[in-house]
């Protein structure tokens, strides 16, 4: 199956049963995605599709060609870091990290549907994601930081 | 002095200490470093340590790159499943055939086929099963799901036998015999006691019994134990998501009869530990056996069920605690009487230790019964003991103030220890009393405000009022801490400054998560005079750095930021001997800073790069080494957490709005991180007080929750306000860079300040956690 993974085109030879984290994971060897609970009860492995947000675990590969798939390899990297991510660094909205893929992912897909969310929001939106070290409070902060810098760089 | 290679030949360099691991005393021999630093005061001039600078690896974390032992990939590595015991007690017969004939399966290993290892001190794939969930035997395939597939197509003949999965019923007459040599560790409950406790209960004025009851609670790290193992020839590499390579080094080598030159272990990343990786997996048994078996690197990581099944656990607690006082408040005695449920295994880490340490009290008895039950062995997990313990002592304590009509905070006071009275030694420095003056002040613990007793919906937060408004009522509790965190030897570090002027900090210990590749950067650049993007921490790989000790007991910081600053001091001098002659002085003439070399008469600079351009492929290298501990000393953390909550008085849900956090550990060498410690030490907590619990089905004696929607980690819409503050008060005489560990201490009081918060908010002592709805309306 072909699979266009941020914005390049993989040919995968993955049974039709294969869950898209697999494929990402172990062919594609994406391993920023991870696999935490593998049943969509703690949002690590989150990924967007087509722009939404969805949980690789309980995604088919084969339910995913043609569609445009972004992991968190895809959102920034080195100088060129998405402002979540720059916040999340700023923020020290992590511990282990573990976690920090699928919070970025999630938080992403928040900030490209809203620009100016309200904390509330951000609770309720990021709370499908879980965290065991507990950085929650700094979670938050971080997406609201983040939101504000891209108000200001689509003002300036 | 540093450099200086004299060493007096009979003066003995190797010495024993003593060192608090886990709530345990040990003692170890010590190397006397050759110099000790002068203790950095309270009012040391440091730039770098103390400042907010980023966590070092938040990079490679936010962008994916980081690599943890699940995302190893090894070439021609095959993937490991385990089977697991589907019944708590009896017998496992298996028959492999099938699985072995599945495609892409290369191989199935059985107890049959391996020398005697041990896991836990129990053999692995041992065929008599004393848990569900332990581990029968392991497949290896092509892939993760062959591997599966294989381990579904083991046949297993069970004979299955009684079993008891509570304390009750193993310490039932007749109860089946969960371990060979019978249901109570060591024979027999275990007993510490000082002065005459009935004697203090003659004594006091006021009486109060409690029981309260604490749930078996599980870590749920979000990286599960695993590892992957390959062999080149006889010499076998294994990455291991641990807290303690150079333990699960030793573990390996002597499991497998290797020489220690023979195994190396590497954990580069990691995702959360909280006590529960402290030594050799059987995930990395597993993996090094099958590797060797197949000739191919084999990677065995747990699935969620198996993690939330076997990976250990905070035991159980059934805690029967009675406090005698004086009408003025003064504890004549404290006694403690605690069953504490061990599973099919583990150490003895029980609640009764605090009971000892956290109030001055002449007359103290714990007495423990540490009971094998057919269920996963408990293990470490973040201030093991201490948080079951502080849960029933602080609750009592609440109990005892209202008895007395006290303010609890000023009972607390009341009963402050000026020494250790477990073992009468003076603390190296002691400031609780200043936790509970902040923290009271930033909680507003005098003007606070109570509902008990009042009409429904007098907290206000309810929204609108009115007819079918819901009844809320708020309330607020505190609680206090105390645990070890003083650290201590062996542990090793060495400075490296490179050609181009950077320097690698090379040390064996690991990142949990916790920020240690983060401080440990601030401590060398600071002792080094480099610039802190200069230095790169390289730990976490046996053949890499030299010792250091697990990533446990709150004891990295303290342990190894001795050593590292000393062995950067030991770099700097060497770097200001091969600057002297480049500047024409002599090297106390000179010093560093910021990266660069200066001349204290004339101001005349030299960077580091410019140095090492100059001495070419000389090396620089500094070596330091963890002095002793002083002696007759204890060191401990210290701290106060205040909470306030809301609960509806319609459902019994508990929400937590705020929490303030005051801790004294020592100097704080980075204050977001070591914030964000205290957050999640909070958010722990504040999940074992309201959600977490290991359910069993008592008659089949299985879990019901072995995943994470059943187990319930607090989420963020559960998060309170976390008010996180530490005294950052130097303590010096602890060791030379003043500070002590800060990541147990704030899971400690939480349970017990929510717990007191609630009593005060419904007028009725909630004694058993998790505080689920039903136990809150009670």
């Amino acid at each position: 199956m072909e699979l266009i993974v941020n914005g390049t085109r993989h040919d995968v030879a993955a049974p039709e049963h294969a869950r898209l984290l697999d494929v990402l994971r172990d062919e594609l060897r994406l391993t920023g995605t991870k696999l935490v609970c593998g049943r969509g009860e703690c949002g690590a492995c989150t990924i967007l599709l087509d722009g939404e947000p969805a949980y690789s675990c309980l995604t088919l590969a084969a339910a995913c060609v043609g569609r445009r798939i972004t992991t968190i390899e895809g959102v920034g990297t080195g100088d060129a870091l998405h402002p979540l991510q720059r916040a999340f660094i700023a923020h020290d909205a992590l511990q282990c990290g573990y976690c920090t893929p699928g919070q970025i992912m999630a938080g992403v897909a928040l900030l490209e549907r809203t620009s100016s969310p309200a904390e509330s929001e951000v609770i309720r939106w990021m709370s499908g994601n879980l965290c065991r070290c507990g950085a929650y409070p700094k979670i938050v902060r971080a997406v609201l930081a983040a939101a504000e810098a891209m108000r200001d760089s689509h003002a300036g | 002095m540093p450099g200086e290679s004299s060493r007096s030949p009979s003066a003995r360099r190797f010495v024993a200490t003593r060192v608090e691991v886990e709530g345990r005393e040990e003692t170890k021999v010590v190397e006397l470093p050759q110099f000790e630093p002068e203790p950095w005061q309270q009012d040391a001039r440091l730039t770098i340590v103390g400042q907010r600078a980023p966590r070092a690896d938040a990079l490679e974390k936010v962008t994916g790159a980081a690599r943890y032992t699940a995302d190893v990939q090894r070439p021609g590595m095959l993937y490991a499943a385990i089977l697991r015991a589907a019944i708590p007690r009896g017998c496992a017969l298996l028959d492999v055939e099938a699985a072995r004939t599945l495609p892409g399966v290369r191989d199935v290993m059985t107890g049959d086929d391996i020398p005697r290892v041990l896991v836990q001190e129990r053999p692995l794939f041992e065929s008599t099963v004393r848990y569900a969930g332990q581990p029968l035997a392991a497949a290896c395939a092509e892939s993760a799901r062959a591997a599966e597939s294989a381990v579904l197509a083991i046949r297993v003949r069970y004979e299955a036998q009684p079993h008891a999965v509570t304390t009750a019923a193993a310490l039932a007459p007749g109860a089946p015999r969960v371990m060979p040599d019978g249901n109570l560790a060591e024979g027999g409950p275990q007993t510490a006691s000082r002065g005459d406790v009935e004697r203090g209960l003659e004594t006091a004025d006021i009486v109060i019994r409690r029981e309260y009851r604490t749930p078996v609670a599980l870590h749920t790290a979000l990286e599960p134990h695993g590892a992957v193992a390959e062999w080149e020839g006889d010499r076998l590499t294994v990455w291991e998501s641990t807290q303690g390579i150079f333990n699960t080094r030793s573990d390996l080598a002597a499991a497998l009869g290797l020489p220690l030159t023979k195994v190396r272990v590497v954990q580069d990343y990691m995702g959360g530990g909280f006590g529960a990786k402290n030594g050799a997996s059987a995930n990395a048994l597993i993996a090094a056996l099958l590797a060797r078996r197949v000739g191919r690197p084999v990677r065995c990581v747990n699935d969620r069920a198996g993690e939330q099944r076997d990976a250990g656990n905070r035991p159980g607690t059934i805690q029967r605690v009675t406090l005698g006082a004086t009408r003025g408040g003064s504890l004549t005695a404290i006694l403690l009487d605690a069953d504490i449920t061990m599973g099919a295994g583990g150490w003895l880490g029980g609640p009764g230790r605090i009971y000892h340490e956290l109030y001055s009290c002449p007359n103290v008895r714990t007495t423990e019964r540490f009971v094998y039950v057919n269920a996963g062995p408990m293990s470490s997990f973040r201030a093991p003991g201490h948080v079951e313990g502080a849960f029933g002592l602080e609750c009592a304590m609440d109990a005892l103030a209202r008895e007395l009509g006290m303010d609890p905070l000023d009972l607390r006071r009341r009963n402050l220890s000026h020494r250790n009275e477990s073992n009468g030694r003076a603390y190296s420095a002691k400031h609780l009393d200043e936790c509970y003056r902040v923290g009271a002040a930033r909680f507003g613990w005098a003007a606070r405000q109570h509902d008990s007793g009042s009409a429904g919906g007098a907290g206000g937060a309810g929204g609108a009022g009115g007819a079918g408004a819901p009844r809320v009522r708020r309330g607020s509790g505190m609680a206090s801490q105390t645990w070890g965190g003083g650290g201590g030897p062996p542990a090793y570090a060495m400075v490296r400054i490179n050609g181009d002027g950077t320097c690698d900090v090379l040390t064996g210990t690991q990142d949990l998560g916790t920020g240690s590749r983060t401080v440990f950067a601030q401590i060398a650049a600071e002792s080094l005079g480099a610039r802190l993007e200069d230095a790169r921490v390289v730990l976490g790989d046996t053949e890499r750095t030299p010792y250091t000790g697990n990533s446990w007991g709150s004891m990295t910081v303290a342990s190894v930021g001795p050593a590292v600053r000393m062995a950067a001091e030991d770099a700097r001098a060497q770097l200001l001997e091969a600057a002297a002659g480049m500047f024409d002085v002599e090297p106390n003439a000179l010093e560093a800073r910021d990266g660069t070399v200066r001349a204290t008469a004339d101001g005349r600079c030299l960077t580091f790069a410019e140095i090492g351009k100059q001495l070419g492929d000389v090396m620089i290298l500094g070596r330091g080494t963890r002095g002793p501990n002083p002696e007759d000393t204890s060191l401990s953390t210290f701290g106060a957490q205040f909470a306030e909550v809301e609960v509806d008085l319609d459902t019994g849900a508990v929400r937590v709005l705020r929490v303030v956090s005051v801790h004294d550990c020592g100097r704080i060498i980075n204050p977001t991180l070591a914030e964000s410690q205290l957050e999640g030490g909070v958010l722990q907590g504040m999940g074992y007080a309201l959600f977490e619990e290991r359910v069993m089905d008592e008659s089949l004696g299985v879990q019901l929750n072995p995943n994470m929607h059943d187990y319930k980690i607090p989420t963020l819409a559960d998060a309170p306000r976390v008010d996180a503050t530490f005294l950052d008060i130097a303590d010096p005489a602890a060791n030379h860079i003043g500070a002590r560990g800060a990541g147990e201490p704030p899971i400690i009081p939480t349970a017990p300040a929510i717990a007191n918060a609630v009593a005060d908010a419904i007028g009725r002592e909630v004694t058993e956690i998790p505080m689920t709805p039903w136990r809150v309306l009670g």
